[in-house]
């Protein structure tokens, strides 16, 4: 088990898809980690009257949230036997279709990367400092609310 | 004795500022109370409050320097 780094979390835009890609090849010579649970969150197109999500636009209050975070990471460690864990979400600008979440758990048997991965994103949903602004087509805004 | 005041999303909304300084206010509920009075449209929203990144729940002495930031509901992810 590696302990949890204080490691960044935040990205500015979108989470690339080749990003994501090349994490999973950096996992390549671990060759205890038996199972990847990855949990990607998409910008979707929630309809609002005529007008529909364009993007969302998140802020931060940064030094709180990176505390968090790794309060959480922290707490999955302690919690689940994983051999990795890495999380990176979004600032700014991220369109619909895009990615703004990524949660990527490593254990040896499957239950733990599932159960660790699926906690990590329900606490940062809750928990974490980080706010949606909800960017409709005709450029006007609501605040997004988390279900 | 000076207080910092962060507002985030619809908060910041309304102050129109992510950044304000008050000073000469006791504690939290005085702070509110403050708030409250020269934004009334805050009244319509619900925020946390955190003294120095931490969220309280009750009224709590400020001191000098002390970060209060304003919390409308988290929607990450």
């Amino acid at each position: 088990m590696e302990p949890a780094k204080k490691h960044k979390v935040f990205v500015e835009g979108p989470i690339d898809p080749t990003f994501i890609a090349g994490s999973i090849e950096k996992h390549n010579k671990k060759y205890s980690i038996g199972a990847h649970s990855i949990f990607l969150g998409q910008v979707r197109n929630d309809k609002q009257g005529e007008q529909e999500v364009a993007a969302i636009e998140y802020t931060a209050y940064r030094e709180m949230a990176e505390e968090k975070f790794h309060e959480i990471k922290e707490d999955a460690f302690k919690k689940f036997p994983l051999i990795c864990m890495h999380i990176y979400h979004s600032l700014g600008v991220v369109k619909t279709g895009e990615i703004s979440l990524m949660v990527f758990t490593s254990s040896v048997h499957r239950k733990d990367a599932i159960d660790a991965c699926e906690e990590i994103v329900e606490r940062i949903k809750k928990e974490v400092p980080v706010w949606g602004k909800e960017i409709l087509n005709n450029e006007n805004y609501q605040w997004k609310i988390n279900s | 004795m000076e207080i910092n005041v962060l507002a985030f999303g619809q908060v910041a909304d309304i102050t129109a500022k992510s950044s304000l300084k008050f000073s000469d206010v006791k504690n939290t509920n005085e702070l509110n109370q403050l708030l409250l009075t020269i934004h009334p449209e805050l009244q319509n929203i619900n925020y946390l409050i955190a003294v120095n990144k931490k969220i309280i729940r009750e009224n709590t002495e400020l001191h000098h320097e002390d970060t209060v930031a304003l919390l409308p509901p988290f929607s990450g992810g």
